[in-house]
């Protein structure tokens, strides 16, 4: 069983910088770290941080144009020295990585169990002379994973992302290793199968003593499954310790920016309640004068349903949904891929036109007609998930905040309503970010953009669809304060379309959950999670960090 | 029986139908694919039929066109094509002449324009089909070889001499090869499918025809190879960035290996499709290498017709031509069902 | 607040376009490839413009020849003479002209027809985009160079009609790669973004798709201009072309009518293909060289 000692590890690209002509780009900037046999690891950061660079090198599987100084040891042998052929030859037989397989980590046009048997044919001939021996080994693999045998023989676009993911931890334990390598291995997944995944992750792991080595940018994640947690920023390790203590009780700042994001549910100094903004009626919050009722209702959804044709099926996105919003509050729709969330927006916002049913403003259906729902559009406004695809790579801020204003021939000075939509969305002074493109400023920098082009229609509810999923962890906590400031402010209502149960109980008064396109459960943020009835609100519940789980049960390194 | 879906998921799908292989059983997929193609043929006989009609230009004085001819006789012309009729009454006599198999009388020859067509069509077939058989060898093989050692002195060559292939027009090659080979030289026989006058039967005529075969297949070679070297080569280059290589060599395979097992058969895939959408090209080429060469095909006759010109024919082998190539590319579609495993329905 | 001094929003935006300008060549001329051709090319067109000046239009008038026809190079006709007689060099820099000038022209109306009913294919659904496929994919397969025979047999023959029927067999690949881009394009959220906020087709389409198609087609079309030139020479080849006009292709056609091949007259031969090849050459490379600028996944190829 080796150990894996990481010493003075320093790791850089050789890039070609457009402007300067070669540049080079410090993934890893001296990192030292030991791996006993038999423990698992979590490699926490945000996007560029180094981790998977430094998880990779331990096979030497960077690109061509990383140069890598220091000592990586596996057991005795120094990686970065080895030669090619025993490169080869401990490559999966000693360490083996599970990389996110739900993207494209699989040879499309291969059956699975092609791909596996092909490692089998590199490193265990002795084991497995013959086809039919090595058939076996893939059944075999296939039942510890908990995936039927009948799998073996598809292709990967025939498999759901948990069973793809199932396979590449299949495909790693093929040659018996002893150090698994897992990259982000559950991040393109819903909480439920990633819950699954885990647990035969690490099932595995414990019933053979393997050591792990797990990357993510979840600390919750990383929690629930390894030992240890170190955390990394811009190619260093900030802070290293139990994961227990990591998670509830960070030292570092970067640590405790990416623990906030993941919210104790039932904690109340995380109810209402971010780092920087604290709202007037939070548990936390000092008692104030006056504090805000959700108005009237301005929102409805009156059984609506929506189907598409999709492959030849008639496919129900939305089936029979039934809802109200109020002025002036937050409602959470909470669900997992494929439970219609997204459709229910498109459809409210009138991007998507409803098989039957209707949506009501102010008492009146939507129209279908262009017009009519333009004027509509003034008051009720969208905020996509991903800020660096909504604005056009080469319209300025201006522009892009101004677009709105512009189509529907705003009444006043241009350049003020688009200041006021900027300090609104609290980027002052406004003049500086007037000429800016998207690429110059940062994801927060881009969403906030993206929130004043809504606000410059003085709308009264906003459409936020997972506002926060593609920034970093850091971030996430300012938008969702600025959404939470804006409600109490501006009186500004918000559907906020998400699957992350943290961030309901961080700013929302209402939670709706969805399942298939159905509604399964709503109520007050306090009714639903922390009371929860339905049997599906409760499984959600089950897999994320609560206040109860905190206790130390739930914790691998408590 | 219904399912749910998620609305971004089938706006993607949506967006991206064309793109994305969609899976569908055999009788479906042959069903949208021949459909298809049915259409276009439709619309190559609409197009063979009304461009002669339609267009500014009477035919029968296009046809007498540079030629002393009276009133008269342009009047007894215009009776011989039917052209003094309504133009719905032609287009029927049209269509149903194709399903008889007659495409009308060629003027210059004084046959039916159906018999040129197929005694002709034999030598166009052994041209194109042996150059585009040569090309795609040699295209996808040197394409793979200079993907994987990109930046190499080999890479960097073939893809310069590509370039310069791409660039050149075809009829004007075979001009050159014809005055070097041909004339100069004399090593290869100047034109023609077979020694004029020679009564050869066999392994002789077998031989007569292969030499005078090649000029003619060198020329084709050299500027469609080029075209088919690049689309691997960029396919290939492409194809090297993908995730699952980097699983292959985790794994432990070879370099090599991970480049023929992995790489290569998923490259090959857009590469076949770019192939079979390029063989209109192909069939260009013909027309203009065998107008060099004087090689008895389909392309030397439609030259001929538009010589004189002689519109039945002309028309005739414009229907002839382009259906082949419809006919071509559905064949294609089936082979690209059967190549790629995520067009199958599970 | 501070005093923020705010130059005027066109100045920014113009400096922002100057500066962009300036990244766009700087990276274009790291294709040394691209640079080569751009500069051979510039100097074909400015010979082309000045033929006029350099040699009068008279010289090319077979009554007024005074060389001997089919001689070879010698001092005074440094590329031989062509069957009338005439200087092949001069015949070379006005054929210059008429393949040049097509090509660009079809161009020009292969690229207007394909980037309207490429956006057109790839924004409006329903039965209107169903058609609109079926018509392009028909032209992508009928093959180009025998409908633009049929085209150039039927229209009187000369530039014009060539021009027309380059443009109307050529314009199916523009509008194929203008449609998957415009499909790409309208995927994106920024798109979503724009219909939520109340825009209508014109908005989208010439706000946000049309800038963003642009560059592509650009580049596609310095290809296309080179495939253009050749189907323009093998036209005239065929003898689809103007026979009172000069055109590279023209002199191939008269190379193989006179015999000239079999005959071993090589300087009338060589000459015009081989400026064809080049020129071809130089636009293909200034393409590729435009299109790793805008696509910067292609750069290094």
């Amino acid at each position: 069983m080796p150990r894996l000692v990481f010493d003075d590890v320093r790791i850089s690209y050789t890039t070609r910088d457009d402007a300067a002509g070669r540049g080079l780009v410090t993934a890893v900037d001296g990192v030292s770290l030991v791996l006993e046999p038999g423990s698992t690891l979590g490699l926490a950061g945000e996007s560029g941080c180094g981790k998977s660079t430094l998880a990779l090198s331990v096979l030497r599987l960077l690109p061509a144009n990383a140069t890598v100084t220091g000592q990586i040891l596996l057991g005795d042998d120094d990686v970065t020295t080895m030669s090619f052929g025993r490169l080869r030859a401990v490559r999966w037989t000693e360490a083996a990585v599970v990389f996110q397989g739900a993207m494209h980590s699989l040879n499309p046009v291969q059956k699975v169990s092609d791909q596996i048997e092909e490692a089998l044919k590199l490193h265990s001939l002795a084991s497995y002379p013959d086809r039919a021996a090595r058939l076996k080994r893939v059944r075999e693999l296939l039942t510890l994973v908990d995936l039927p045998v009948v799998k073996a023989s598809s292709y990967p676009h025939e498999l759901s992302g948990g069973q793809k993911q199932r396979i590449m931890i299949a495909m790693a334990l093929a040659c018996d290793p002893e150090l698994i390598i897992a990259d982000e291995p559950t991040t393109a997944l819903d909480v439920i199968v990633q819950a699954q995944v885990l647990d035969v992750l690490t099932g595995l792991v414990r019933d053979r003593g393997l050591s792990l080595i797990m990357i993510s940018h979840d600390l919750s994640v990383l929690a629930a499954t390894c030992e240890r947690i170190c955390v990394m920023q811009a190619g260093r390790i900030v802070e290293e310790g139990p994961s227990l203590r990591v998670m509830t009780a960070p030292e570092h700042p970067h640590t405790r920016a990416l623990a906030a994001a993941f919210p104790l549910i039932g904690d109340p100094a995380s109810r209402r309640s971010l780092p920087g903004y604290t709202a007037p009626d939070a548990p936390t919050a000092a008692p104030s004068e006056t504090v805000t009722e959700p108005g009237d209702v301005v929102l409805e959804v009156r059984d609506l349903s929506v189907e598409f044709a999709s492959r030849g099926q008639r496919v129900k996105a939305v089936d029979h949904v039934n809802l109200a919003f109020r002025q002036g509050e937050i409602v959470a729709l909470v669900g997992q891929s494929g439970s219609g969330k997204t459709t229910l927006a498109r459809t409210i916002l009138g991007l998507e036109e409803p098989t039957s049913g209707a949506v009501l403003y102010e008492g009146a259906p939507l129209s279908h007609r262009r017009k009519a729902l333009k004027e509509y559009r003034r008051h009720v406004q969208f905020v996509l998930q991903d800020p660096t695809a909504s604005l056009n790579p080469k319209h300025t801020v201006y522009e892009a905040v101004a677009e709105g204003p512009r189509l529907h021939k705003l009444p006043g000075n241009e350049r003020d309503i688009v200041a006021t939509a900027l300090e609104q969305a609290e980027l002052t002074p406004p003049e500086k970010y007037f000429n800016a493109i998207p690429q110059e400023l940062s994801g927060g920098q881009r969403q906030r953009v993206v929130i004043a082009g809504a606000l410059a229609l003085s709308p009264t509810f906003l459409v936020a669809d997972e506002p926060v999923a593609s920034l970093d962890a850091s971030v996430r906590g300012e938008i969702l304060a600025l959404l939470l400031r804006l409600k109490n402010e501006l009186g500004l209502g918000a559907l906020v379309i998400t699957h992350d149960l943290g961030l309901a109980w961080n700013i929302a008064d209402r939670v709706v959950v969805m399942k298939q396109g159905e509604i399964v459960e709503q109520g007050s943020v306090e009714e639903v999670l922390l009371n929860p009835q339905h049997e599906y609100t409760r499984k959600l519940l089950s897999v994320v960090p609560s206040a109860q789980a905190a206790s130390g049960q739930d914790f691998v390194g408590a | 029986m219904t399912a749910t879906l998620d609305a971004t998921e089938s706006l993607q799908q949506i967006t991206q139908e064309e793109s994305r292989p969609r899976a569908a059983s055999w009788p479906r997929y042959i069903a949208r694919k021949g459909g298809g193609a049915l259409i276009s043929l439709g619309m190559v006989v609409l197009l063979g039929f009304f461009a002669f009609r339609i267009l500014p230009g009477d035919p029968a004085i296009s046809m007498t066109r540079g030629r002393r001819v009276s009133a008269e006789q342009v009047d007894q012309l215009r009776k011989e094509f039917g052209l003094d009729q309504p133009l719905i009454i032609q287009f029927f006599h049209f269509v149903g002449g194709l399903f008889r198999g007659d495409l009308g009388t060629s003027y210059t020859f004084h046959r039916p324009v159906a018999e040129l067509i197929g005694s002709h069509i034999g030598a166009t077939l052994l041209l194109t089909g042996t150059a585009a058989v040569l090309s795609i060898i040699l295209g996808l093989w040197l394409g793979q070889r200079a993907a994987w050692k990109r930046g190499s002195l080999f890479d960097k060559t073939q893809t310069g001499l590509a370039l310069i292939f791409w660039s050149v027009p075809t009829f004007w090659l075979g001009l050159i090869l014809l005055l070097l080979f041909g004339g100069f030289l004399q090593w290869f026989p100047t034109g023609g499918l077979v020694t004029p006058g020679s009564n050869e039967t066999g392994i002789a005529l077998v031989w007569d025809v292969i030499r005078h075969l090649v000029l003619p297949v060198v020329t084709m070679v050299a500027v469609v190879y080029a075209q088919y070297l690049m689309v691997m080569r960029a396919s290939l280059l492409e194809e090297m960035t993908a995730d699952y290589l980097t699983t292959a060599r985790a794994k432990g395979l070879k370099e090599d290996l991970v480049r023929r097992r992995h790489a290569v058969p998923n490259a090959l895939l857009p590469t076949v499709t770019l192939i079979f959408l390029t063989l209109g090209g192909l069939v260009g080429g013909a027309v203009t290498v065998e107008t060099v060469f004087s090689w008895p095909g389909l392309g030397y006759l439609t030259f001929q017709a538009l010589s004189a010109p002689d519109l039945p024919l002309l028309q005739g082998t414009f229907v002839v031509f382009s259906s082949i190539v419809i006919i071509m590319n559905f064949a294609a579609d089936l082979v690209y069902r059967v190549l790629d495993p995520r067009l199958k329905a599970s | 607040m501070t005093a923020v001094t705010v130059r005027s929003k066109r100045s920014i935006a113009a400096a922002r376009r100057r500066d962009r300008a300036v990244e766009v060549w700087r990276e274009f001329a790291r294709n040394r490839g691209g640079l080569v051709g751009l500069a051979i090319l510039l100097v074909v067109i400015l010979l082309a413009i000045c033929a006029p000046l350099i040699a009068p239009a008279t010289l090319l008038d077979v009554t007024k020849v005074d060389g001997l026809p089919n001689q070879a190079p010698t001092w005074q006709y440094p590329l031989g003479t062509d069957p009338a007689g005439r200087s092949v060099l001069l015949l070379l820099l006005w054929g210059s002209r008429i393949s040049l000038l097509v090509g660009f022209s079809a161009t020009i109306v292969s690229m207007v027809i394909g980037t309207l009913v490429g956006m057109s294919a790839g924004h409006f659904r329903g039965v209107g985009q169903a058609i609109i496929l079926r018509v392009i994919d028909f032209f992508l397969v009928v093959p180009s160079l025998v409908l633009a025979i049929v085209l150039s047999t039927v229209l009187s023959r000369g530039a014009i009609t060539i021009i027309i029927a380059i443009g109307l067999t050529s314009w199916a690949g523009t509008a194929r790669l203008v449609r998957s881009q415009t499909l790409t394009i309208e995927s994106r959220p920024y798109i979503e973004r724009s219909w939520a906020l109340g825009a209508g087709n014109a908005h989208i389409l010439g706000k946000h798709v049309l800038p963003a198609v642009l560059p592509l087609v650009l580049a596609h079309t310095t290809l296309t201009v080179g495939s253009a030139i050749i189907a323009e020479s093998t036209l005239s080849f065929l003898g689809l072309g103007d026979p009172t006009t000069v055109s590279w292709g023209t002199m191939l056609k008269s190379a193989l009518d006179t015999g000239a091949a079999t005959a071993g007259f090589w300087w009338y031969v060589l000459p015009p293909g081989i400026a064809i090849v080049l020129v071809v050459l130089c636009f293909t490379l200034v393409g590729r060289a435009f299109e790793a600028v805008i696509n910067p996944t292609l750069r290094g190829r």
